[in-house]
């Protein structure tokens, strides 16, 4: 089934803060719209970069995608199944099984090892817990992690990426949403880390939606499209009007 | 081993060890105030009621029941007004048909208070304090060594009494005439004098049986009348020679109590109305005294157990506080759980938990704590008033306060919980700064 839907699919997504910004309707609510997309698919394992300035909504739609966030409006579908539709729990155990998320910062839990960061990822997608481990730890020395009981804080910053690329990717997700990865790296590291993540959404079947406002990472990307791009003819159309 | 919700509730805590440390003794000193006052109200109930054993009534010339009974069974002082043994003889006299009292009763035991050895009550008395008075109404007396005294002159010392003293059999007592002020095993009472003349020798040691009596020394009734009799015969004669028991006369042949048991319930009202109506004595019915002794004390027990209760809602409050305060370090890494897939509820439990694991951990250093301050009461309680109170923390009363402290301790962490379930994930996940 996955396979054959889209990894994403959204339709007339529109969300703006403000009051009711969480119900379905934005009554009363004369905030602009932060997001305001008519279209934008993403077959499996395709690769596509939104890039646009700081704070124009690029982070607000990932949040969306994820269901981090409620919509006035619209559908998100990841891997044929609406986000939204999904509730509570429901949503979340989706999330974790389905998608993974990788920041500018890592995010990266404290106090746990590199190794329990990305075993955190299974705790919570239903992955028997045998398998934990192993898959765990399989993955980080495939990424060439092997101080793998070593605290986050102790690694350089190209080993915490490489472990967040490995959490993101623990759960074999359908879609890999990327934040502003390269945003905290110098150059020549920035180019290695998206490298890192491309190959690893390739050989893991992920499609991967990064958004950045790093025009050096356009150039790694087949297909990008300006967040601000309002194009209704395109069918990857997105409306956006910044915050 | 994977990664459970229990290892996040750990690290949670280990990642702020002072905070959770310093709630954890919160949790355990109210837990052990709570468990120490409710132990000792039952031991030192327990101890009370053992004292006075399988007797049914105490017989003295005390100004009031209640003090016939601290004195009679608890050693407080020499009860300062006789019982002649022509009187005793009287009462227990069988042969007379019009002595009900008598003809109720299955024993009577002579006790005679007045004469201490380093600070410890000696109480004379007769052979059957020992085959027909027991101090534990489950077990007779045990001899820890030795044999129970048989003659004038011989001395058996009472479990507690042996560990202080370190008497051993053989070893030769000189008694002193008179009882320690209480409160003060150095100083001396009314007048104190060592009899030197009288030399005693330890022939038993008793095993110790949880009662006032673990810390008196006993004898026989001619022992302490010879040197009461010694006593007198030396006021009249500066140069009189010890006395033997064939000197004795009647007036040297006294007691200050009487215990006694009734064969059944109909002779205890038979006789116990008998002894009022007397009027020469003061009867005193020991559970019936120790039972309004605790009503009276039983409003401060309550009070305390309030004051307990108070602390351990305050140490609930602190757990809420430390949780409360930690949850904005926390908010980043409950917005990474939740991206990872954990839910709303499952944060709320996992802060629950955490303030419950910390109830528990809490509550279980407090029985530890209770323990040793237990310990601690006792001794204080022996050494200070002679009270032999073995506290004993039933398992049910244990059971129903470490529960206790974890349910309040859950009830704790809702408030936390409830912030940490509201927490905004997107907002969380943004770079500092």
């Amino acid at each position: 089934m996955e396979s054959q839907n889209p990894a994403l699919l959204i339709r007339g997504l529109r969300f703006r803060y403000g009051p009711g910004s969480s119900a379905n309707n934005g009554a009363a609510n004369s905030h602009p719209w932060v997001v305001d997309v008519r279209a934008l698919d993403l077959a499996p394992a395709e690769q596509l970069l939104l890039t646009g300035s700081s704070g124009c909504g690029k982070s607000t739609l990932l949040s969306l995608i994820a269901g981090l966030l409620e919509p006035q409006g619209g559908a998100v579908v990841v891997a044929g199944q609406n986000v939204h539709a999904l509730a509570g729990a429901r949503r979340d155990l989706f999330r974790g099984r389905h998608i993974g998320m990788i920041f500018q910062t890592f995010n990266l839990l404290h106090g746990f090892s590199a190794l329990e960061n990305v075993m955190a990822a299974f705790l919570f997608s239903g992955v028997p817990a045998r398998q934990h481990r192993s898959r765990a730890a399989a993955l980080l020395r495939h990424l060439g992690i092997e101080r793998m009981d070593a605290d986050p804080d102790s690694l350089s910053v190209g080993q915490q990426q490489r472990v967040a690329v490995a959490r993101a990717l623990a759960c074999n997700p359908v879609l890999v949403l990327a934040d502003e990865p390269t945003a905290s790296l110098d150059p020549e590291n920035s180019a290695a880390a998206i490298g890192l993540i491309q190959s690893a959404c390739r050989e893991k079947g992920a499609a991967l939606l990064c958004v950045s406002h790093d025009p050096s990472v356009a150039s790694r990307f087949e297909r990008v499209k300006a967040f601000g791009d309002l194009n209704p003819t395109d069918s990857f159309a997105i409306s956006a009007t910044p915050r | 081993m994977a990664l459970t919700d229990f290892t996040i509730v750990r690290r949670s805590m280990t990642a702020r060890p002072f905070s959770t440390v310093t709630t954890i003794i919160t949790v355990a000193v109210a837990v052990g105030l709570m468990l120490v006052l409710l132990s000792m109200r039952d031991a030192s109930r327990q101890a009370f009621e053992r004292g006075s054993g399988n007797m049914h009534l105490l017989l003295s010339r005390d100004s009031s029941p209640l003090v016939s009974v601290l004195n009679g069974v608890f050693y407080a002082n020499a009860p300062p007004r006789p019982i002649t043994w022509q009187e005793f003889r009287a009462l227990t006299d069988t042969s007379n048909p019009d002595n009900f009292v008598a003809a109720g009763l299955d024993w009577a035991v002579p006790v005679q208070l007045g004469d201490s050895f380093r600070g410890l009550p000696v109480l004379a008395t007769s052979a059957d304090f020992f085959s027909k008075f027991r101090a534990d109404p489950e077990q007779p007396w045990r001899l820890a060594d030795g044999r129970y005294f048989e003659r004038e002159l011989e001395i058996v010392v009472g479990g507690t009494a042996a560990r202080r003293t370190g008497l051993r059999i053989g070893d030769t007592v000189i008694v002193t005439h008179g009882l320690p002020r209480r409160g003060d095993a150095d100083s001396a009472g009314a007048a104190p004098h060592e009899h030197t003349e009288f030399r005693f020798r330890v022939v038993g040691i008793l095993e110790p049986t949880g009662s006032s009596h673990d810390r008196a020394l006993f004898m026989n009734l001619e022992s302490s009348w010879l040197m009461h009799a010694f006593d007198r015969r030396l006021a009249e004669d500066a140069r009189a020679g010890v006395p033997t028991v064939a000197d004795l006369q009647d007036r040297d042949r006294l007691i200050t109590g009487v215990y006694l048991r009734v064969v059944d319930n109909r002779a205890y009202q038979a006789v116990f109305d008998a002894l009022r109506r007397d009027g020469r004595f003061v009867v005193a019915a020991p559970s019936n005294e120790i039972k309004r002794l605790f009503d009276i004390i039983g409003n401060i027990d309550q009070i305390f157990l309030a004051m307990a209760g108070v602390v351990m809602v305050s140490s609930g409050i602190a757990i809420m506080l430390a949780l409360y305060n930690s949850m904005e370090q926390r908010r980043r890494q409950i917005a990474v759980l939740r991206v990872l897939g954990c839910s709303r509820p499952r944060v709320f439990g996992l802060i629950v938990t955490e303030s419950a694991v910390i109830g528990l951990i809490g509550a279980a250093a407090g029985v530890a704590l209770a323990s040793a301050g237990g310990l601690m009461v006792s001794t204080v309680l022996r050494q200070r008033l002679g009270l032999v109170v073995e506290p004993k923390m039933p398992m049910d009363a244990i059971a129903a306060v470490v529960l206790a402290t974890i349910a309040l301790a859950s009830a704790a962490g809702i408030v936390p919980a409830l912030v940490a379930y509201r927490t905004p994930v997107a907002k969380n996940l943004k770079p500092l700064g």
